[in-house]
């Protein structure tokens, strides 16, 4: 299907460095629309929606962000902290959303395994299902996020 | 070439080529209006008040202006062609500014993720700024795909030797800015800048002063204390400074020197969350905790903040309890 040129330029800002080093789309190949439909079936596929997903990251978020960078427990199995910086990072679709650049940590506390977002993340996830491009260093894996987020 | 006249403030006229951006036709006269997205109407930061001319506002800057803005014509200069002549007004700071072409002359490390640099200044050589000020950092394109950014650094050198500025960074992941000053600026490399900017200032008062920085926050501190001493400034004043570990300190014994050169400082470092193997004999918890626990009365202070949003947010909210007005709480804009 011919991508618009609307999708043409959201494709080229999402491959350039113009808002994050490296860009969002790693060495993925495949359009935007596509990334974000196959993504967005394996959150259905496991039970949820984008929405519960973002919500649940942004809770998570919102309880780091009271403690200043000290890491604090969450349900007795995980640990989060966050991590600020000064400025703002902007949404690539073309809309105004501006963000702080903060960055998430979460960790199982029985494995240790851990993910990190940004709350630029959430945004892309809630609004466009949008988890990067395969190989972009800040990709988030929805298997993976949702195993950890809502982990039992 | 059809050029038109922009006047600004009434103190200053320019020209632009019919069809240029005001930002970009303003940035080709050294006049840098800051922003985030180098003018493509995606921060929403480059606002000025256009009182002549400029057109209709564009679709494109409607989701930036409120209707406040909007009546007082507020305009993205990013988005206002020129196609006659303009009036705009603008922070007066701004018109101060220049382009500065600059040496990386030393980087030190000081935490595993904060670097100090210092910028020889080539052309011209010599910077007035205001300690607490910032500068735009004009980052060169490092590898493909990528564009020329700015991006905003608050002064951390002394204001005494104005031919050189030292910057304090923390390496952003994916920044970037800070990707490429850590990953690939070197000593000897050219680098421009542009400002000095903003209204982060020492007020002209005798109030007493409460400090709080985190990280590199540092940095406009550092400045503001070094023009103290060099101005024998006798305000009463503590600085409190914040760190998650004790390894990201950095700059003690600076500081603790201004203990001794100023006439009524105190310099208080405040760790949150020592490890277990880490020797820490000072205060620790929160740094917001650590002010409340620590001037129990403040209302007759200010208070100058620089650090992550969240820091200034707890900041305030302690300061307000504290007694601190609102008004007397002086923090980085551009944060």
């Amino acid at each position: 299907m011919k991508n618009t040129p609307e999708m043409e330029k959201l494709d080229n800002i999402l491959r350039s460095s113009r808002i994050v080093a490296g860009g969002f789309m790693g060495q993925d190949n495949r359009d935007v629309n596509e990334i974000t439909q196959e993504d967005t079936r394996t959150v259905e596929k496991l039970g949820y929606s984008l929405k519960q997903v973002a919500d649940r990251m942004r809770l998570i978020t919102e309880q780091a962000k009271k403690s200043l960078g000290v890491p604090v427990e969450i349900d007795a199995k995980l640990t989060t902290c966050v991590d600020e910086a000064k400025g703002r990072i902007v949404c690539p679709w073309p809309h105004p959303a501006s963000f702080d650049k903060r960055l998430t940590t979460v960790k199982d506390i029985d494995t240790g395994e851990d993910i990190t977002w940004s709350d630029l993340h959430i945004h892309l996830i809630d609004e466009h299902g949008f988890f990067e491009g395969r190989g972009s260093s800040m990709r988030i894996e929805p298997e993976k996020l949702i195993k950890l987020i809502f982990r039992k | 070439m059809t050029m038109f006249k922009v006047d600004i403030n009434g103190e200053k006229q320019i020209e632009i080529r019919q069809g240029q951006s005001l930002y970009e036709g303003l940035a080709a006269a050294d006049i840098f209006i800051p922003s985030a997205c180098g003018g493509r109407a995606i921060c929403g930061y480059c606002k000025v008040k256009v009182t002549k001319g400029g057109g209709e506002v564009t679709p494109q800057e409607l989701p930036f202006l409120d209707d406040g803005q909007l009546n007082d014509n507020i305009r993205l200069s990013c988005q206002v062609k020129v196609n006659g002549d303009i009036s705009i007004e603008i922070p007066k700071g701004l018109l101060a500014g220049r382009l500065y072409k600059c040496t990386c002359s030393d980087i030190e490390e000081l935490t595993a993720d904060i670097r100090r640099f210092r910028f020889d200044l080539v052309r011209p050589k010599v910077m007035n700024y205001v300690p607490g000020q910032f500068i735009q950092f004009r980052t060169p394109v490092y590898f493909e795909g990528g564009e020329e950014v700015y991006r905003s650094y608050s002064i951390a050198s002394d204001p005494a030797d104005k031919s050189a500025i030292e910057l304090i960074m923390r390496r952003v992941p994916n920044g970037i800015s800070t990707t490429y000053c850590f990953d690939h600026l070197n000593v000897g490399d050219k680098v421009t800048v542009n400002g000095p900017s903003g209204d982060f200032h020492l007020s002209d008062t005798d109030s007493p002063m409460i400090f709080i920085a985190g990280g590199s926050g540092m940095a406009p501190i550092r400045c503001i204390l070094n023009y103290m001493r060099n101005t024998s400034v006798k305000r009463k004043a503590v600085y409190y400074f914040g760190a998650n570990k004790v390894n990201e300190l950095f700059m003690l014994d600076e500081m603790k020197q201004f203990e001794n050169d100023l006439e009524d400082f105190r310099f208080v470092p405040v760790v949150a969350a020592p490890d277990a193997n880490e020797i820490w004999t000072g205060l620790t918890g929160l740094v917001t905790d650590a002010v409340e626990s620590d001037l129990k009365n403040a209302a007759d202070y200010e208070a100058y903040l620089c650090g992550s949003p969240g820091m200034i947010e707890a900041s305030r909210k302690v300061l307000g309890r504290l007694g601190i007005p609102e008004d007397k709480i002086y923090y980085d804009s551009f944060a």
